[in-house]
């Protein structure tokens, strides 16, 4: 035989044929290389081949067929197509015979017998070289997957922060795709809490390396706390901005968390809204806000919610309210309010919404995109409101009566306690209504300071309260446990300067008490804090004159 | 802890005016509520709302801070802010504060309505 042509695979784009022709067979170093011929779908050889699956001698084809005419050129003298199950799987192309005769027809017999055996062998050596490409390519996916995950999983929290008073729980479960979901805490050294939600559109790596980038853009900007959510997320945006890929970008939300009054502030980067459960129900907490890297300068609006004691929050990503059932119905954010409003907390928040995941998605479901769930929740105050003491008075005044005596528990709200008790015990005394009122708003607001400012909302830290009267005057002392703390100055609050926003809309609390009673007296010891409210007994109080 | 649970119901009197019933206690803790009713209210317009308040219960220094920041909101907007149904205790802390002179106080809703359609 002359030369023999190599045989190129069938199931591509364009059979692609070579042939190898030599003047000198036995010296192999001398031949050229073979001269690769591709032949197109659509060429009218292949039609042909198809129809004639048998040795061919290319002059004496009358086809329009420039695959015909590469041949030519490149020398093939006769071609025996190899077809297999009715589709051409490759060609064997000859050269002319080395004596320069023609082929005979025991030669074309010689090489239709091959093809036919060949023709099957080629085939599933295509089949399984095709194979091994779709292996490597599962095999490349894998452990690109496996990368993103370890980054994701790297970067995940290890341990969750511990606040008194507080329980912190989080999940996160990738799809196999590995979405770009992730998740930080940021404890400042002040005891407030940064908290990080955020996904990442795309998947894989990609995801993987902009949710990394994320996080350290994020932990950066944030400063200790000194910046303030909306802050943060307009930084982020302009340093994200630059260099995210196209079409990608991040939702996020970032909320700092106050454990002592339970002020939660927070900002929102186009991120799911967060639930929070509170007595009566449950409400979204909203602030608008344009994803992280679509355009820079962006601006970032910040919102604060109180959680009371029982309280929680749900911080999640769209992998569970996108879910779908095999019905193809959605999750969606509906089922996820109602869940958060009837959710009673015998059972975590976090188990509870995974076993209503798990029952509305049923068995065998494909997880489409990653689940990431954080809940923060406020633990119920332990002790009762109010407890009554014995006489908290070490000083014995002549004239005074001592009242009440009671402690509440450092907690927002037990001011309401605190004034319902203070106004029962004055009962007796037939106050005028109005300076009953007056007395009621300054002793709430007095409290409040003292668990707030004094006892720090922690509830081993009660507040104390003594109601006393003598013929003249009533008094009501509140002592906290921050007497050796040093008291701030407080600013006059004025309602143009806070409207004009050069001061904070609050603050207003000494500004009422000493408003609304007589005399304020307010004295430390080093370990007790106690104000001490004053109001006459008849007539109307001048205080307010000199405020 | 004490019963701090607020709800806040909206009434349109016209396309331009909205009333907000308040019904419980304002603190720190109405600020969903409250923007929430304040959203609820604006949309798809508001010129004017009115804050009901002769369901108050109570009201502390964190409620007057979230009254504030309402109307910084609302002055954004040059929205209005009025008020009926104050009691004579928390009229006298309106005073105090001067936050009746940033909001028009009114004693009935009446009154206050027709106020709100005069600004117009």
């Amino acid at each position: 035989m002359a030369q023999l042509l190599e045989v190129i695979r069938r199931r591509m784009p364009r059979v692609r044929a070579q042939m190898a022709q030599t003047d000198k067979p036995t010296n192999r170093r001398m031949r050229p290389q073979p001269t690769p011929v591709d032949i197109a779908p659509d060429d009218p050889l292949v039609a042909y081949f198809l129809d004639t699956p048998e040795a061919v001698e290319l002059e004496r084809l009358r086809l329009d067929s420039p695959a015909l005419r590469e041949l030519k050129a490149a020398g093939v003298a006769i071609v025996i197509p190899l077809v297999s199950q009715g589709e051409l799987v490759g060609v064997l192309n000859l050269g002319p015979r080395m004596s320069q005769q023609d082929y005979s027809s025991d030669d074309r017999g010689l090489l239709n017998t091959l093809a036919s055996q060949a023709a099957p062998a080629v085939r599933v050596a295509q089949l399984v070289r095709q194979q091994q490409i779709e292996t490597r390519e599962r095999e490349r996916i894998e452990q690109e997957l496996r990368v993103a995950r370890l980054i994701q999983q790297t970067l995940l929290p290890k341990e969750l922060p511990e606040m008194p008073g507080w329980q912190l729980a989080a999940y996160y479960q990738p799809a196999r795709a590995v979405g770009g979901d992730f998740y930080d805490f940021l404890p400042f050294s002040d005891g407030r809490l940064g908290i990080v939600i955020g996904d990442v559109t795309d998947k894989g790596v990609p995801a993987a390396l902009v949710m990394a980038t994320t996080r350290s853009i994020l932990r950066t900007a944030a400063q200790e706390g000194l910046a303030t959510p909306g802050d943060v997320l307009a930084r982020a945006n302009d340093l994200l901005f630059p260099d995210i890929p196209p079409r990608m970008f991040v939702t996020c939300l970032y909320g700092i968390l106050n454990p002592h009054t339970g002020a939660l502030v927070y900002a929102n980067a186009g991120h799911d809204l967060p639930h929070q459960r509170q007595e009566g129900g449950a409400i979204e907490l909203r602030a608008t806000g344009m994803p992280l890297g679509l355009m820079p300068g962006m601006s970032y609006e910040e919102r604060e919610t109180i959680l009371a004691p029982g309280d929680s929050v749900l911080f999640y990503s769209d992998g569970l309210v996108e879910a779908h059932n095999p019905e193809r119905e959605m999750f969606g954010f509906p089922r996820l309010m109602t869940l958060m409003a009837d959710w009673e907390d015998t059972v975590p928040l976090i188990e509870r919404m995974l076993n209503e995941l798990a029952s509305f998605t049923g068995a065998g479901w494909e997880q489409e995109d990653d689940v990431t769930l954080v809940a923060l929740q406020r633990e119920k105050q332990a002790c009762a409101p109010l407890t009554p003491l014995a006489d908290v008075d070490d000083q014995a005044d002549d004239g005074w009566q001592s009242l009440a005596a009671f402690e509440t528990a450092s907690a927002p709200g037990n001011e309401r306690e605190v004034i319902a008790h203070v106004e029962q015990a004055l009962a007796p005394l037939a106050l005028p209504h109005k300076r009953i009122e007056q007395l009621k708003t300054a002793v709430a607001e007095a409290t409040m300071n003292a668990m707030e400012h004094g006892s720090h909302y922690e509830a081993d830290h009660p507040v104390t309260i003594l109601v006393r009267a003598n013929a003249t005057e009533v008094s009501v002392r509140i002592r906290d446990t921050g007497g050796d703390q040093t008291i701030p100055e407080a600013h006059t609050p004025d309602i143009e300067a806070k409207l004009a926003e050069l001061q904070t809309p609050r603050g207003w609390g000494l500004f009422l008490i000493k408003s609304l009673v007589d005399d304020m007296r307010v004295s430390s010891d080093g370990v007790f804090h106690t104000v001490e409210l004053i109001i006459n007994r008849e007539g109307e109080h001048h205080a307010n004159q000199n405020v | 802890m004490a019963d701090t649970t607020i709800t806040m119901s909206v009434r349109r009197v016209d396309a331009l005016i909205c009333i907000i019933d308040i019904q419980g206690d304002i603190t720190a803790f109405a600020e969903p509520e409250l923007m929430r009713a304040y959203t609820e209210a604006t949309e798809p317009s508001a010129h004017a709302i009115i804050l009901n308040f002769t369901g108050l219960e109570y009201m502390n220094s964190g409620g007057i801070g979230l009254i504030v920041t309402l109307m910084i909101r609302m002055n954004r907007l040059k929205q209005r802010l009025l008020a009926f149904g104050l009691s004579d205790h928390y009229t006298h802390i309106f005073e105090l504060t001067r936050l009746n002179e940033a909001i028009g106080v009114y004693p009935t809703e009446n009154a206050a309505v027709a106020a709100a359609a005069r600004e117009r």
